[in-house]
């Protein structure tokens, strides 16, 4: 008899689960937790970021009920696949390899490549101004791709294996200008007691052709209905200027792109 | 002394989750173990092959494989296999549960084998005798084999402990906030890593050096009336 009560309680928590499911209206979203500036946990256990920020805006834009879940970078996409959760707002990157697995939405931030100066330098991002200068960038990356393609030939290219080099024959003056992507310029360099005589110069430089699409949410294949709500959701914060409000909180630039 | 910067109680939330998963999962290695090598060590047959296949298979598959498979890969195989028939099922696996279960599963194919080898270092003879004095079979494994068993299996089963107590580490892929995802959450918002692995490690050294003062009681313990050479 007990067992029989069991059984039946199982089956309605199931049914239960299914029907929630489908309404739609509540939304579990997993993030990783551990990518600060976009997904932190804080001090207090709180899940803090521009992910996070944005993910909350567009639920609210959406009016969906969103509850988020943290899980480990490694298990992300299966946990999603698995059910665990209907999106992954974690700063997921658009990618081919992904699309196979699961469907983005379209982009909610792409954070453009810029260029970095040492301040009263003057130099501006124009080829008068450039010629002759040394610029100092990640070997093998879009971002050295990019600056062959369009300043190949009227500044001098010098390549580093790793970010940090190319950072420190910056302060050292060796080269007189870096090129890499703007958070993780900001991030290892210009918010940094090292880096207080640094500072972005120029324009934004997104173009996919070298940039890639940016970053989605990602959602499960043939979750048609989600995704299209979570699009209108990014397009109804992005001209309400709600988006502007939580990219100024963290960024001094903007991150979205064009 | 080191800046926590305000995480220190989530190191000590994680390290509680890691004792207590580890813990669970033991007790859980312990029972398999035992029907393992109950299995084993039977005559030939169903039970001795589904033992022998199941230490084979758990002990040859990496654990985070295994621990990734049942969380994700089985609920994710019933579900598409219900959503081809119509139903939109959601199974919601307590990730504690599962961990526990399956690291305990793992663990339990090494335990199956040392309690094997204790069981098989108590000298035969003294079964045939307490067979011969009458005793069951159940009063004999209670009062003649099962004590003996304990001295040969402790040095092993401290070492499947220690082993299983690291591979904790593994179940942060499942959403539970154990002490090494804990120390990865507070190092990559502090941008402190040194400081909170340092830390971590510290912790984990913490247990082992508390297990093995209480193994080598235990084992003080077991080999009570045993004389030293």
């Amino acid at each position: 008899m007990k067992k029989k009560l069991m059984l039946m309680a199982l089956s309605l928590a199931f049914v239960a689960g299914a029907t929630v499911a489908t309404a739609q209206t509540k939304v579990t979203l997993g993030t990783e937790g551990a990518y600060p500036p976009f997904n932190w946990i804080d001090e207090n256990g709180d899940l803090q970021g521009f992910d996070v920020d944005v993910g909350n805006a567009i639920c609210a834009a959406a009016s969906l009920d969103c509850t988020w879940v943290v899980q480990d970078w490694d298990g992300i996409i299966p946990g999603l696949l698995a059910k665990k959760y209907d999106a992954i707002v974690a700063s997921m990157s658009i990618t081919e390899e992904r699309k196979e697995k699961v469907d983005f939405t379209n982009k909610y931030y792409n954070t453009p490549a810029m260029f970095v100066r040492k301040k009263g330098s003057g130099i501006e991002i124009n080829a008068a101004s450039l010629s002759g200068k040394a610029v100092g960038v990640q070997r093998a990356t879009i971002h050295e791709n990019f600056l062959r393609d369009n300043y190949g030939e009227v500044v001098t290219i010098k390549a580093y294996a790793t970010q940090d080099e190319a950072n420190l024959d910056f302060l050292a003056g060796r080269v007189d200008l870096l090129l890499a992507d703007s958070v993780a310029l900001m991030e290892s360099l210009v918010d940094t007691d090292d880096g207080k005589d640094s500072e972005f110069v120029g324009p934004e430089f997104t173009d996919p052709r070298w940039f890639g699409d940016g970053v989605g949410i990602a959602v499960r294949k043939g979750a048609r209905d989600l995704r299209d709500t979570l699009n209108a959701g990014i397009a109804k914060i992005r001209a309400d200027g709600t988006y502007n409000k939580i990219n100024a909180k963290y960024f001094d630039f903007d991150v979205y792109g064009n | 002394m080191l800046d926590l910067k305000g995480y220190g109680w989530m190191l000590w939330q994680g390290l509680e989750l890691t004792v207590l998963v580890g813990l669970c999962a033991m007790a859980v290695a312990l029972a398999v173990g035992m029907i393992g090598a109950w299995g084993k060590l039977s005559r030939p047959g169903v039970g001795r092959g589904l033992a022998g296949a199941y230490t084979t298979v758990v002990r040859g598959v990496p654990e985070l494989l295994l621990i990734l498979l049942v969380y994700y890969g089985v609920p994710t195989l019933i579900q598409d296999v219900a959503a081809s028939a119509g139903y939109d099922l959601i199974i919601d696996l307590n990730p504690f549960v599962a961990g526990v279960i399956t690291i305990g599963v793992i663990y339990g194919g090494f335990t199956t084998e040392v309690l094997r080898g204790a069981y098989l270092a108590v000298p035969h003879g003294q079964i045939e005798a307490a067979r011969a004095i009458g005793m069951d079979r159940t009063l004999t494994f209670r009062c003649v084999v099962l004590p003996q068993m304990w001295r040969f299996a402790l040095p092993g089963l401290g070492n499947v402990w220690m082993v299983l107590i690291k591979a904790t580490a593994l179940i942060s892929v499942i959403q539970l906030e154990e002490l090494m995802r804990n120390a990865d959450v507070a190092a990559r918002a502090t941008r402190l890593p040194f400081t909170f692995f340092f830390v971590a490690s510290l912790l984990y050294l913490a247990i082992t050096i508390v297990s093995m003062v209480i193994q080598q009681r235990a084992e003080a313990w077991a080999n009570r009336g045993v004389r030293r050479a």
